[in-house]
């Protein structure tokens, strides 16, 4: 989930690797280091300034409440069913959790971006790049939600501030 | 690019990796030292907040090892 979600912030899942090593396998073990090396070596250097906004907006998603109950749910809700009885299965899940990964981690875009100074869905939009229709559409949401909250109209637009 | 030496923080689990990587440096096998490792006690700890974190603070690479 958290490499999904690197991928998604632009920073690159590559950089995150996770490998299963007993504590016999000493040998297995500086093979993995090796590797990871290399393969972060062959990525360059990284810098957090550049991905400030995104790493704060996953910073914001993994540590929010939905995701952790989602996950927190997984085996449940692929085992014995959701509340109205409903089995889905592993790919399904999946499917879910991505969707809400990636919704989420917009939503927290848009957040930071309010944050940043753009008031209304066309600052917004230019400064993280994603679409109007899309912007507005997660905005809806976060309005229910009480993560934003529209302040009136400036220069027959739309603005808006974090709640 | 030549000399670029990554910064790579690594999660290892007590049990399993940290003694792993242990048993490394007693059997003076050879490993690079770009890894900054970070024990916990089983990698179920790890959260990925941290992860982020580390990314944060401006490390190139994370390795979670159980």
């Amino acid at each position: 989930m958290t490499k999904k979600l690197l991928g998604l912030a632009g920073i690159g899942k590559e950089r995150l690797h996770l490998a299963w090593v007993s504590s016999a396998e000493a040998q297995r073990f500086v093979e993995i280091v090796n590797d990871v090396t290399e393969s972060i070596k062959s990525q360059g250097k990284f810098d957090p300034k550049a991905f400030s906004f995104e790493l704060d907006a996953a910073e914001m998603t993994l540590a929010g409440e939905t995701l952790r109950w989602l996950v927190g749910k997984e085996v449940k809700i692929t085992k014995d069913g959701d509340v109205y009885g409903r089995k889905w299965d592993t790919d399904s899940f999946e499917s879910i959790l991505d969707s809400v990964l990636e919704r989420e981690f917009q939503m927290n875009l848009i957040c930071q971006a309010i944050k940043d100074g753009c008031k209304s869905v066309r600052d917004i939009s230019a400064r993280i790049g994603l679409n109007l229709m899309r912007i507005s559409y997660l905005m809806a949401d976060m309005e229910k939600r009480k993560m934003v909250e529209f302040t009136g109209m400036e220069d027959s637009k739309p603005v808006f501030a974090v709640m | 690019m030549v000399d670029f030496e990554p910064k790579i923080v690594a999660f290892l689990c007590n049990w399993c990796a940290y003694a792993g990587a242990d048993l490394a440096g007693v059997s003076r096998l050879q490993y690079p030292s770009n890894i900054r490792t970070v024990r916990v006690m089983c990698s179920g700890r790890v959260d990925p907040v941290f992860i982020i974190k580390a990314f944060k603070q401006g490390c190139d690479g994370v390795l979670v090892s159980g």
